[in-house]
């Protein structure tokens, strides 16, 4: 392949077509050079953007380790090292194996268990308003507290007209549990990431609106005991 | 057809090369997984700062070209130690030396900046996986130094002798590794941040 090797067939311990010549390493250098100038430039200046732009510089930097195999490592240059070849090839297929799964794993994790909803109501709770870059809608401080009381199988007031980040006391006086949902019966979904809000005897318990919209709110036990709740924005 | 007569000597360093090159392909391995888990916790930061508000692409830039640099003149070394010219070699590798002196020194100062904001390793696996996969490829650069280090003093005392030139070629095999392996961790960890 290089000039060097091949043009004279002496005996001589001279340098085998295997190892490089200044030339081989310079042609690679300039070669790594220009591929990573290119992809630094795409992303800093976002002349394409996102999954084409990704695609692109991974594309980029695996044809830049393919440049450095051939000039600098000379990987399958000369006759030998023929099973150094084989052990690379079938170390990049579990490479492929390892990082391709792994992603595919864990991507189907997270539609599968849904997550998402998980670390928000997570993110929620502790009033972290951003997780990975999306809003969780969470509310940092709240402002008034509406309270509806729960008594004689009856909520009070029946209807509650609040503001966002506002907060909601449901205090149950009746004896037994309460199991108050939200959505018309028999159709039930959760509320800014509470699916149920049980309520013991005698004991409040606190909601953030972290929702707007108009919502009905019932005990899943009883669904004549209602009421209606309007959250603005 | 043609049938290559192979010393002894021949046998024995294809050997050495070939088992250096089966731990060059597992330590890939490791890298990989740790790829592999960055990709997949790269996203979960906890509400804290992303990639794209922590990282200095122009640093990140420089690091790659100075590592790349060092790896060239490791491989023009190379040819000065299969031709025996010792002064040559102890330039080129000096040389290579210094660069990745220079490239260690931009990474730990970026650790240092993260650790001084509060950007520790233990925030969230974001963190975790970066300083992770990064670190053993710091820690792998550092190792590389402190054995040139030697090489290039047993080099200046004793000269090019046939086990220092096999040394010094599994020496640059070491680097062009790490070099090939850091276009990936520029790729997937500092240009990405910012795609």
């Amino acid at each position: 392949m290089t000039s060097n090797g091949m043009s004279k067939k002496s005996h001589k311990p001279t340098p085998k077509s295997e190892h490089g010549t200044t030339r081989s390493y310079v042609i690679g250098f300039v070669l790594s050079l220009i591929f990573t100038v290119i992809p630094y430039y795409l992303v800093t200046n976002k002349t394409i953007a996102g999954s084409a732009l990704l695609a692109t510089i991974l594309g980029i930097a695996v044809l830049q380790m393919f440049i450095q195999i051939f000039f600098f490592l000379h990987l399958g240059r000369g006759p030998k090292p023929f099973y150094n070849v084989v052990f690379f090839f079938a170390t990049a297929g579990i490479i492929v194996i390892v990082i391709g799964a792994s992603l595919f794993i864990m991507n189907n994790l997270y539609h599968n268990m849904s997550p998402g909803e998980v670390v928000r109501k997570q993110a929620q709770d502790e009033g972290i308003s951003q997780v990975g870059g999306a809003q969780t809608g969470a509310c940092q401080g709240n402002k008034d507290n509406h309270i509806v009381v729960i008594k004689d199988g009856v909520a009070s007031p029946a209807h509650t007209q609040a503001n966002r980040c506002d907060t909601l006391t449901f205090l149950n006086q009746d004896k037994g549990k309460r199991e108050m949902v939200f959505g018309p019966h028999p159709n039930y979904h959760s509320y800014g990431g509470e699916d149920m809000v049980v309520l013991d005897d005698g004991r409040p318990e606190t909601i953030t609106l972290n929702e707007t919209g108009g919502f009905m709110f019932h005990d899943h036990l009883y669904p004549n005991l209602n009421g209606h709740l309007t959250v603005a924005p | 057809m043609t049938h290559h007569v192979e010393t002894h000597e021949e046998a024995a360093n294809d050997r050495v090369m070939f088992g250096f090159w089966v731990y060059l392909m597992t330590d890939l391995l490791m890298f990989a997984i740790l790829f592999a888990v960055y990709a997949v916790l790269h996203g979960n930061t906890m509400g804290g700062p992303a990639g794209r508000d922590l990282f200095k692409p122009e640093l990140a830039l420089a690091e790659t070209l100075i590592l790349l640099t060092s790896s060239f003149t490791a491989g023009i070394g190379m040819i000065a130690a299969r031709r025996g010219i010792k002064r040559q070699v102890l330039v080129w590798f000096g040389i290579t030396f210094l660069l990745g002196l220079a490239f260690l020194g931009i990474e730990l100062f970026e650790f240092a900046e993260f650790i001084h904001e509060g950007h520790t390793m233990t925030v969230n696996a974001f963190l975790s996986s970066f300083f992770v996969l990064v670190g053993t490829h710091g820690l792998h650069i550092t190792s590389g130094l402190l054995w040139l280090a030697i090489l290039l003093a047993f080099i200046t005392k004793r000269g090019l002798t046939k086990a220092n030139v096999r040394k010094l070629a599994l020496l640059s095999l070491f680097w062009h590794f790490l070099d090939i392996v850091w276009i990936f961790i520029f790729t997937v960890v500092y240009l990405r941040a910012f795609v």
